[in-house]
C-alpha cells in the first residue's frame, strides 16, 4: 500500500508555545485514521498541517510522495553535509555524528551563509519534489467543526464553485455530479436555498459532499460534529460512515469514541504535541498501555 | 415677511435661479467623480492591507498605504485642499480638477477603511473553506469574501458619501466664482446672500438641496441594503 500522506517529524509553534514536539505519521490509502486527545492536545494542528491551513514549524510533509511543506533542511543530512557550518565543524575537528547532531540540535543552519552548493541542493530538492499547495489542496477534502460552507453562495453554487473554477470540470459535468451526490444525502430540495436557512446538520453533510465534489485522494475532518446540536451528530455520522465503507482514505479528529471505535483502522492518541500510543480500535480502547491515554478513556468513556 | 419675499425673489429671478442650479450640478458632479475615485483608490488600498497581513512582498506597499491613509485621515480636509489647489496643483486652468482629486483622495482613506473593517468581519472559516477546496486566495478573495464584505461595508460606504457631499461645500474656501466648474450649491447660496442682503432665504434653499439630496441617497442605500440581506435572514 502506498502512503497518501507522509508526516515527518513536524513540530508547530505557535508564539513561543510548542504545540507539536515532533510528529510523524503515514497515512496510507483507504486507511481511516481518528485522532483522539484531550482539548489542546495538538490533534486539530496537525489535521491542519497535513493541508497547511497551519505551517509546520519545521518538519516536511508529503502528499502522494511530493513535498507540500516547506523544505526541512534538518531532515536531510546530504544537505547539512553540504552547508558551511557543517565544514567549520569538522574542520575544528569534531567528528561527522558529533557535527550533524550539533547543527540539528542548535538549528544553526542559515540559508544565506551556508554557500553555493547547500543552496543548489536545497533548491534542486525544492524542484525535483515540490508540489503546489493549491494543487495539493484540491485532493486533500477539509471538514470543519463549523462547515464553513459559503455564506453568499446557494447550496448548489456552493458545490460546483471550486471544481468549475479550477477547470476540473465543466458546469454541467458539475452540476451532475454535484446534483447525484444531493440525491444521495436527500438534500436535493434544499439546493437553491442559501447555508443559513439550513440547520447545522444539512450544513455539515453538504460541507462533506462540497469536498467529495473534487474527488479527493484523503478527507480530513476537523471534530465535524462538535458544533451541531446532539440530534444532529448521527445524520453526520452515519454519512461519515458510508463514506469509509466506500474506501475513501479518511483522518478523522473526534470526540466520538465509539464511532471511532466503529470505523477507524487506526486510532491515534496524541497528547501534549506527541503521539503517545497508536494502534488498531481494540488495542487503543480495550488494551491501553500509555497512562495519560488510560487516564483519558476514564474521563471521555 | 422678508423671508418669503426673498424666496419668491430668488425664484422668479432667472439669475439667481441660474446660481443654484449651477452650484448645484457642480457640487453633484464633484462629488460624484470624488466618490468614484474614492471607491477605486479604497478598494485597492484595502486589498494591499489585508494580502500583506500574510505576504511579505508586500510590505513596501503596505507602508506606503499605511502612510496615505494616515495622513489624509490625520490633517483638515480644508487644508489638504488648499495644498492641492494652491500647492501641488497650482496649475492654471487645474482648479476644478485639483479639488476633485483631493477629495476623492480623501474620501479613499476613510473608504479603504471601511472596506478593510467590512473584509475582516467575514469569518476567517470562509477563506480557510476556499483554500483548502484549492482556490488561491485571490480567487476565494473575489467569490466568496468579497461579496460578503460589500453587504457589510454598503451602510458604511453610504455614510462616507453623505459626508463627501457635505464636505464638498468647503470649495468656496479657495474662491469658487460664478460660471467657473468649482462655484457649488454652498457658494452659490452666499453669493446670492451678498446681492440680496440677506443670508437666510438662500441658505435655507441651500440646505433643502442638500437635504432632499441626502435624503434620497439614503432611501437607496436602504433598499439597496435591504435587498443584500434578503437571503441571509437567520431563523
Amino acid at each position: 500500500m502506498t502512503n497518501i500522506v507522509e508526516i515527518e517529524n513536524v513540530h508547530k509553534y505557535f508564539k513561543n508555545v510548542e504545540v507539536l514536539k515532533g510528529v510523524s505519521l503515514s497515512i496510507k490509502k483507504g486507511e481511516k485514521i481518528v485522532l483522539i486527545g484531550a482539548s489542546g492536545s495538538g490533534k486539530s494542528t496537525l489535521l491542519r498541517c497535513i493541508n497547511r491551513l497551519e505551517e509546520p514549524t519545521y518538519g516536511e510533509i508529503y502528499f502522494n510522495d511530493k513535498l507540500i511543506s516547506l523544505v526541512d533542511p534538518y531532515e536531510h543530512i546530504d544537505f547539512i553535509q553540504k552547508s558551511n557550518t557543517y565544514k567549520k565543524y569538522i574542520d575544528s575537528g569534531l567528528s561527522y555524528e558529533d557535527a550533524i547532531s550539533k547543527i540539528k540540535e542548535e538549528r544553526s543552519l542559515k540559508l544565506i551563509k551556508e554557500g553555493k552548493e547547500y543552496k543548489q541542493a536545497i533548491n534542486k530538492y525544492i524542484s525535483d519534489n515540490y508540489m503546489d499547495i493549491t494543487l495539493a489542496r484540491s485532493k486533500i477534502g477539509m471538514v470543519f467543526q463549523h462547515f464553513n460552507l459559503f455564506n453568499n453562495l446557494t447550496v448548489i453554487e456552493n458545490l460546483i464553485l471550486a471544481p468549475v473554477e479550477l477547470k476540473l470540470m465543466t458546469k454541467e459535468e458539475a452540476i451532475n455530479k454535484a446534483t447525484s451526490y444531493l440525491e444521495r444525502i436527500g438534500l436535493i430540495d434544499k439546493k437553491d436555498e442559501y447555508p443559513s436557512k439550513l440547520s447545522g446538520g444539512q450544513q455539515q453533510r453538504i460541507a462533506i459532499i462540497r469536498s467529495l465534489c473534487m474527488n479527493p485522494d484523503v478527507m480530513l475532518f476537523d471534530e465535524p460534529t462538535s458544533a451541531l446540536d446532539p440530534e444532529m451528530v448521527g445524520e453526520v455520522l452515519s454519512l461519515m460512515e458510508e463514506l469509509a465503507s466506500s474506501g475513501l482514505t479518511m483522518v478523522i479528529v473526534t470526540h466520538e469514541m465509539a464511532f471511532a471505535r466503529k470505523i477507524a483502522s487506526k486510532v491515534v492518541f496524541i497528547d501534549s504535541g506527541v503521539i503517545q500510543e497508536s494502534g488498531t480500535p481494540s488495542e487503543i480502547f480495550d488494551s491501553p498501555k500509555n497512562p495519560r491515554l488510560k487516564d483519558f478513556l476514564s474521563k471521555v468513556i | 415677511m422678508s423671508f418669503f419675499n426673498d424666496l419668491v425673489k430668488i425664484a422668479t429671478t432667472a439669475e439667481y435661479r441660474n446660481y443654484i442650479l449651477q452650484g448645484f450640478l457642480n457640487t453633484l458632479a464633484i462629488t460624484f467623480i470624488a466618490v468614484i475615485i474614492g471607491l477605486v483608490l479604497g478598494f485597492i488600498v484595502a486589498i494591499v492591507k489585508v494580502f500583506a497581513r500574510t505576504n511579505k512582498a508586500l510590505a513596501i506597499p503596505n507602508a506606503i498605504c499605511n502612510f496615505y491613509t494616515t495622513v489624509f485621515r490625520g490633517t483638515p480636509v480644508a487644508l489638504q485642499l488648499f495644498i492641492f489647489v494652491f500647492a501641488l496643483f497650482a496649475i492654471p486652468g487645474f482648479k476644478v480638477y485639483a479639488v476633485i482629486l483631493c477629495f476623492g483622495i480623501n474620501s479613499g482613506a476613510y473608504v479603504s477603511e471601511n472596506i478593510r473593517a467590512g473584509i475582516m468581519s467575514v469569518d476567517s472559516g470562509q477563506m480557510e473553506a476556499g483554500t483548502s477546496l484549492g482556490l488561491s486566495e485571490i480567487k476565494t478573495m473575489r467569490k466568496v469574501i468579497i461579496p460578503q464584505a460589500i453587504k457589510n461595508v454598503i451602510p458604511a460606504i453610504g455614510n462616507e458619501i453623505i459626508a463627501l457631499l457635505k464636505e464638498t461645500a468647503i470649495i468656496s474656501m479657495i474662491g469658487s466664482t460664478v460660471g467657473t466648474l468649482t462655484f457649488d450649491l454652498n457658494q452659490a447660496s452666499s453669493t446670492i446672500s451678498y446681492a440680496i442682503s440677506d443670508f437666510f432665504a438662500p441658505s435655507i434653499i441651500a440646505a433643502l438641496f442638500y437635504l432632499i439630496v441626502v435624503y434620497i441617497f439614503t432611501l437607496l442605500i436602504k433598499l439597496i441594503e435591504k435587498r443584500l440581506h434578503k437571503n441571509d435572514k437567520h431563523s
